[in-house]
């Protein structure tokens, strides 16, 4: 098993040098913005795994907490000169304190009912940001101040800084999976998300840590809103609580993998390097053709494969590698 | 001897159904009761009544002193109270030893700790061998016997298990009466609801017998079998104690 352990140690090492040398190898600014993308999708598919995989609450409403982080931290820097590195943190608590009324609401909701449910709170969220037009500049939306290169306000010339920043998102993204799903908390998620009344027979309240991981879910997610309204210097209701980010936070863990550490990350990669290559060999001219293709790996990836593609990674690797059996299951569906 | 628990004329209804009607009783400290009765008698509603998962109507349950209608079931167990289900309730995905250790973190948060009581429940229960298995894999027995070693692990004062006999064979049941032995010599506390007489015979020092929704009698296990309400109700009237090999006589 310790050799397991350091094997997994050894790949991620590899894996983050790898991410952070590859600025240097990168110069097309087409490149570097997928690559943001990837990492940006990647860390609001981590926040959105926590409660949608790990405790099986399939939110389809994260927009909500992506666009209250990125109108936080947005209104703090144009209405009072805050920096967005403060705003971002702001943006992340008014998220949770907006997460405990929606959860107490939506909670009461199981399965289906529950996403139709989150749906509503961002599309609501969504409408209220379109009419405050004194406020938060309503349907025009507006664009960032330009402060040039001011590391302190979050602004940067060139494209490296920003993917820097993203990836140092989803590192944090991923180091509190990792210490959630090996303690008691990872356990309690996923036991809830088996089967609730069994977990309440054995002592867990399963409300509160559907409260509390809803709590740090939001939080992270509202961290990837500030971020990405300031990578685009823009802001608008449609951009910030899009119902794309929710549909997008679900999918990317749905392909990659289900309530794993790694599998929103191998999805994103997957789902967006397959986007940008369909729009780059069939987006010209016939307009939805990329869609379609799109759409059809989707549905064969989750005919096929429903428990994601990270298992057909590991079956491969074991097979292939190892030529032994499956490699242990991760913590904590094991002990 | 002190009162473990105390049911003072619980009622549920569901529509027009009175489901458990006006049930009163008691279990001592120490002691084993079973509640028996046919199917629809309000055993396993019961069971829920006080374990927290529905809301009586009326009535009042006092669990080692206290009142617990009105707790929501996690808090139920945390004082004291584990249940099984009638269809066990596995985490299908989590292995053995996972899913015993959700019990245990009721105790200790500690990871350590948890997995070393939770081996000591899954030894308890003879499941050492399965212990990585993924639960959803598990016969049907095994299942109960883990939902047992979870349920144990949260360290319980009282007891509730609900037809944890059912399907099994006659050597497994006898096993299962002398693992529910066991426990009892710990000196817990044990409600079991039981369709197998053989066993309730062999492990139960009182019987409370329902039957639609209402208590028909109660009493030391010979009395009641010998009462001629239970045998109309519930037993037949082809059933003999004690020569009784009639298994079960539903």
């Amino acid at each position: 098993m310790r050799g397991l352990v350091s094997r997994g140690g050894f790949w991620v090492a590899v894996l983050a040098v790898a991410a952070l040398a590859l600025p240097l190898f990168v110069s097309s600014s087409f490149t570097f913005d997928i690559c943001i993308r990837v990492l940006l999708f990647a860390f609001v598919g981590v926040a959105w795994n926590l409660m949608g995989g790990y405790a099986k609450q399939l939110s389809l409403g994260h927009a909500a907490y992506f666009g209250l982080g990125a109108y936080t931290s947005t209104i703090l820097l144009i209405r009072f000169g805050v920096s967005p590195w403060i705003g971002m943190l702001a943006g992340g608590v008014v998220a949770m304190l907006a997460s405990l009324p929606i959860g107490a609401l939506c909670f009461r909701l199981r399965g289906p009912y529950f996403a139709i449910a989150t749906i509503a709170t961002a599309q609501v969220l969504m409408l209220l940001f379109l009419k405050f037009r004194d406020f938060a500049w309503g349907a025009e939306g507006t664009t960032m101040p330009n402060l040039g290169d001011a590391p302190l306000m979050m602004q940067f010339e060139g494209k490296a800084p920003y993917y820097y920043v993203v990836l140092a998102l989803l590192a944090i993204g991923l180091i509190i999976t990792y210490r959630i799903e090996r303690s008691w908390m990872g356990y309690y998620l996923v036991a809830v998300g088996e089967d609730e009344d069994a977990a309440e027979a054995i002592g867990v309240d399963a409300l509160r840590i559907k409260r509390n991981i809803y709590l740090i879910s939001a939080f992270l997610t509202a961290l990837a809103g500030t971020f990405y309204v300031q990578y685009i210097y823009f802001i608008d209701p449609n951009t910030a609580f899009s119902f794309n980010v929710s549909v997008e936070a679900a999918l990317v863990s749905i392909v990659g993998g289900i309530g794993t550490l790694w599998g929103p990350v191998v999805g994103t990669v997957l789902l967006e390097a397959t986007s940008a290559l369909l729009q780059s060999w069939l987006g010209g001219g016939h307009g939805g053709v990329q869609l379609t293709v799109y759409s059809l790996i989707l549905i064969a990836v989750i005919l096929c494969r429903p428990a994601g593609l990270i298992g057909l990674a590991t079956d491969i690797y074991a097979r292939v590698v190892r030529s032994g059996p499956p490699p242990a299951k991760e913590v904590p569906l094991d002990g | 001897m002190a009162e473990a628990l105390v049911i003072r004329n619980i009622s549920r209804r569901f529509g027009g159904l009175r489901a458990v009607q006006d049930v009163s009783f008691a279990v001592n400290e120490g002691e084993t009761v079973a509640l028996i009765g046919p199917n629809g008698a309000g055993k396993t509603t019961s069971f829920n009544l006080i374990t927290g998962y529905y809301r009586p109507d009326a009535g009042s349950v006092l669990a080692f002193g206290r009142e617990i209608v009105g707790l929501r079931p996690h808090d139920i167990c945390a004082h004291g109270l584990a249940r099984t289900f009638q269809v066990a309730r596995p985490f299908g995905k989590m292995t053995v030893l996972a899913n015993v250790m959700t019990g245990a973190f009721l105790r200790d948060r500690n990871l350590d700790v948890a997995r070393a009581q939770a081996r000591a429940a899954i030894e308890f229960v003879g499941l050492t061998a399965k212990e990585h298995t993924p639960a959803r894999d598990l016969t049907t027995i095994d299942q109960r016997r883990l939902e047992l070693a979870r349920a144990l692990a949260t360290k319980p004062r009282l007891l509730l298990l609900d037809e944890v006999m059912a399907g099994l064979n006659p050597s497994e049941i006898d096993q299962a009466v002398a693992l529910i032995g066991k426990l009892s010599q710990r000196g817990l506390t044990i409600v079991i609801v039981e369709h197998v007489m053989r066993a309730i015979m062999a492990v139960a020092r009182h019987i409370v017998v329902l039957d639609h929704g209402q208590k028909i009698a109660e009493g030391n296990p010979k009395d009641v079998v010998a009462n001629p309400d239970v045998i109309r109700a519930y037993l037949g009237t082809g059933y003999v104690h004690p020569a009784g090999a009639g298994e079960n006589a539903c």
